[in-house]
């Protein structure tokens, strides 16, 4: 089966952006939540992260990386109530406990470990649409004239890991149909036996590589300027959110304490920045083409006016209709 | 000499000149002493049989031997008058295409026009020139919608042409072919082979293809070379081949040649076509008859396989799919069936259901008991001693069925092709044998990929074996032990050797169930050469076919 993360191309405005607009659009909303603490805003960068990766067909990518993001920020929260004993609001006290001594969970100190937690799904989430949206091979392109050999090895693992996990399918499918009187499988011989599989892999995978011309000294091939019309909206609302984000929180945007007691501001220039961020999360909305109904008597109207019109529809490679 | 010259193809497309390499470390040499020339344009059918040394060579021609293997190196070999030995893979890629068995380890881009242009990139060929030639090749080649599409979303065939693609995308004058069609079905391995034909034909790129099957690329090649214990034993004509193959390797006739010299009939035929002309030629000609009768006895009722009203569901992580859609079919007990279909039918999904790898969504599937084999047998070693993977008693029994009782203690990579996939059947049966009995079901999926035609004969003797009512525990004794078997495969002439009822698959469902030889004789792409040369109900095999004749004659 195959990974919910890994890259599927759509016709759709994130997956056509150029590496550079899809990773700058992705990584602001990360350096928002690493920015600021308030859990408003973070709910908001992750709102933004999550319908993003919905607007660009990221589905399952997106519900699996709620999942684990979520899993991680709950596992983040207990940790951080079970160690820090801050805060003067205790909610519960769980006596003596070995090598932690007294624990004492605070209310502060489950907001504090909330608001790491959020930190670490919007991450997740915004990470997980990446992988599923941005192509790889683009990436690698435009990695390769700067540094051959971690291009290479990116190259490598790349294909190895969804290649690997085949073959651990493959192997667990193999271990259940042995017969009962077969020597169980066990996990090492079958670890030694994915090692060498995953071995034998990257032996071909290099051949290959050495019959497409991997290791001829040629120059750096010129690469096309792999621009897409929708580049300049995502590098727009990148720097848009940045300097935003930056000027929220000269005002104060981020006012958020947790110790000793909790304090989330929720001034206007919070609530601001917080919808402005979610709001940032429509980027890859595709706008619908401004198509005419047919007339009320069933005659067609032609696109973008008739005959006289200067305008043509054209249809792009991707089976964009797109105005010129 | 210039990239100009190379094109105009002033020289060879290959000269190998005695030619001898050892791999590292290995007891005997892999090729010894072979010399040969392929002209630009020509088409050459590499035949032998596993281990003869094809491919071998054709790793020697692209380069890979000896700068990939290493090992000890003799001789010359030289591409389009570039020194092969001197010169790297990545050198010889303006000149080679080389297009390996198994897609999957040829691919190492996400998409495909990525995959396509990597070696022009590699070259660094300017943006609009590769664009250009990306697409080129794939309207050559038929694949332009498949483009934009992730190389982990397609098929076999789909992956083999977007591999060939890449080998052609430089335009070289000489393609490699190391066995291509041996993971395809009859319609996407045929359409390779005329698709190879056809660049032969307009872009003049000489082929070197390495096959087992020959029957499906003799008409088409120009030439033929046979090896045999690393050595190049005959290089001629392919109806001189044919009588080569005939008084030195039998196991190299393919089975329309073989029908005429059971036949007693001159010249043997490299194909259908010309088989049909000869039979016209001497006045022997069959108005077609598709009666549609049984052509063998009703098959006993002892069901050890049901499935009713089955379908599956699988969600390769796109869009789930119905990759079963209503199957009906029952299996009986002591029956030999072949399980056939084009790529992505459902065959393998039918057999690993049965196993219980997939769960139905709709419908049941009973079995008494099975054991299956899948597609790489080498995924069932895990361990370094035969013995330590089937310890015990029923270990030993399970490796007396397939007759490893006296492998015990040896290394399984040590073992041949053959011996390692009867092991991983023994792991498969270990522990499922009450007794002397054997597990109901025996299912193998696509056991002779890249197996040639002397060890597919092994296989059919195992399976004989298998259904037979022998106890293997106490040798000899006959009780009514015998097992169903079910291989799922592409092989027609495999299937008219060990079956005797065929179940054909078509997206899901069952399009087509009944005696082998009514089944195989029936269709075009899912029948055997003599079938499709003498086009007779019933009539599959060369013996048949060659008493059908007789008949006619006299």
């Amino acid at each position: 089966m195959k990974s919910p993360f890994a890259y599927q191309p759509r016709p759709r405005p994130l997956q056509l952006a150029s590496p550079g607009a899809a990773v700058a659009y992705l990584g602001a909303i990360v350096a928002v939540a690493f920015l600021y603490s308030n859990p408003l805003v973070l709910l908001a960068a992750g709102a933004a992260a999550v319908t993003a990766g919905l607007l660009a067909g990221a589905r399952r990518a997106v519900w699996f990386a709620l999942k684990m993001g979520l899993a991680l920020a709950l596992l983040i929260v207990v940790v951080n109530a079970l160690v820090v004993d801050r805060g003067a609001t205790v909610v519960a006290r769980l006596g003596e406990w070995p090598l932690l001594g007294r624990v004492d969970v605070t209310f502060e100190a489950l907001v504090a470990g909330l608001s790491s937690g959020l930190r670490a799904a919007v991450t997740m989430v915004a990470a997980a649409v990446y992988s599923a949206c941005v192509d790889p091979d683009r990436v690698l392109r435009v990695l390769r004239p700067l540094a051959r050999r971690s291009a290479l090895t990116a190259t490598l693992v790349s294909r190895l890991v969804p290649v690997a996990a085949a073959d651990a399918a493959r192997l667990r499918d193999a271990g259940r149909l042995r017969g009962p009187a077969a020597a169980p499988v066990g996990k090492a011989p079958l670890a030694r036996r994915l090692l060498a599989g995953s071995l034998d892999r990257a032996v071909d995978v290099a051949a290959t590589l050495e019959l497409r011309g991997y290791s001829l000294d040629a120059p750096p091939a010129r690469n096309r300027r792999s621009r897409s019309r929708y580049d300049r909206r995502f590098y727009a609302v990148a720097a848009f959110g940045l300097i935003a984000a930056t000027a929220a929180r000269a005002l104060g945007a981020d006012d958020f304490q947790t110790y000793p007691t909790v304090e989330i501001g929720l001034g206007g220039a919070t609530l601001a920045l917080s919808g402005l961020v979610a709001l940032s999360g429509l980027a890859p909305l595709r706008r619908k083409q401004n198509r005419r109904s047919p007339s009320a008597d069933g005659t067609k109207v032609p696109l973008y006016g008739g005959k006289s019109s200067r305008r043509r529809a054209v249809v792009d490679r991707s089976g964009e209709v797109a105005r010129v | 000499m210039s990239e100009l010259a190379i094109r105009r193809g002033a020289a060879p497309a290959l000269a190998v000149r005695g030619l001898t390499y050892a791999y590292p470390q290995a007891a005997q040499p892999a090729l010894e002493d072979v010399s040969l020339e392929v002209a630009p344009g020509e088409f050459v059918l590499l035949a032998g049989r596993s281990a003869s040394g094809k491919s071998t060579l054709l790793r020697a021609a692209c380069g890979l031997v000896p700068h990939f293997h290493g090992g000890e190196i003799e001789g010359e070999v030289r591409v389009a008058d570039l020194d092969a030995i001197g010169a790297g893979p990545g050198e010889l890629a303006i000149a080679v295409g080389y297009l390996a068995q198994d897609p999957e380890t040829q691919v190492v881009s996400t998409t495909v026009a990525a995959e396509i242009e990597l070696p022009l990139e590699m070259r660094g060929d300017d943006p609009l020139d590769r664009a250009r030639a990306v697409e080129e090749v794939a309207l050559a080649l038929g694949i332009p919608h498949l483009l934009d599409r992730t190389v982990d979303t397609l098929s076999g065939g789909e992956l083999q042409r977007v591999a060939l693609a890449a080998a052609l995308v430089t335009r070289p004058k000489l393609i490699l072919l190391d066995e291509p069609t041996s993971q395809l079905d009859p319609v996407a391995g045929d359409e390779l082979i005329w698709l190879l034909r056809r660049l032969n034909e307009e872009w003049g790129v000489a082929v070197l293809l390495a096959e087992h099957r020959l029957e499906r690329c003799l008409a088409a090649a120009d030439r033929v070379l046979a090896m045999e214990a690393g050595r190049l034993s005959f290089d001629g004509a392919p109806t001189d081949f044919l009588a080569w193959a005939r008084g030195n390797d039998p196991t190299l006739e393919p089975p329309a040649a073989r029908l005429f010299a059971l036949a007693g009939i001159d010249p043997l035929p490299v194909g259908v076509r010309a088989a049909r002309q000869t039979l016209r030629g001497m006045g022997v000609a069959h108005p077609p008859n598709r009666s549609g009768r049984r052509v063998s006895d009703p098959l006993p009722q002892v069901p050890v396989l049901q499935a009713k009203g089955l379908w599956v569901e699988l969600d390769r992580g796109d869009d789930p799919r119905d990759v079963l859609q209503g199957v009906e079919l029952t299996i009986n007990r002591g029956e030999r069936v072949a399980l056939m279909g084009r790529n992505g039918a459902g065959k393998s999904t039918l057999l690993r259901t049965a196993a219980g790898l997939h769960d139905p969504v709709v419908g049941k599937l009973s079995v008494e008991s099975i054991a299956l084999l899948t597609q790489n047998p080498s995924d069932y070693l895990v361990r370094e001693r035969v013995g330590d993977e089937l310890p015990g008693d029923e270990g030993l029994a399970a490796l007396r069925v397939v007759g490893l009782e006296h492998k015990v203690d040896a290394d399984p990579r040590d073992l041949s092709g053959g011996e390692r996939q009867r092991l991983a059947l023994a792991i498969a049966l270990a522990g499922q044998m009450q007794g002397a009995k054997l597990p109901a079901l025996v299912a193998l999926d696509e056991p002779t990929r890249g197996m040639d035609h002397a060890r597919k004969g092994e296989l059919v003797n195992l399976i004989a074996e298998l259904t037979a009512n022998v106890d293997f525990v106490n040798q000899g004794a006959t009780k009514a032990t015998g097992a169903a078997v079910v291989v799922a495969t592409h092989d027609v002439e495999f299937a008219s050797e060990f079956a005797e009822r065929v179940v054909l698959l078509g997206d899901g469902v069952v399009i087509a169930d009944g005696p082998m030889a009514e089944i195989l004789s029936g269709g075009w792409y899912f029948a055997t050469e003599v079938a499709r040369v003498l086009d007779l109900p019933g009539v599959v095999t060369p013996a048949q076919g060659a008493e059908a004749l007789r008949e006619e004659r006299s």
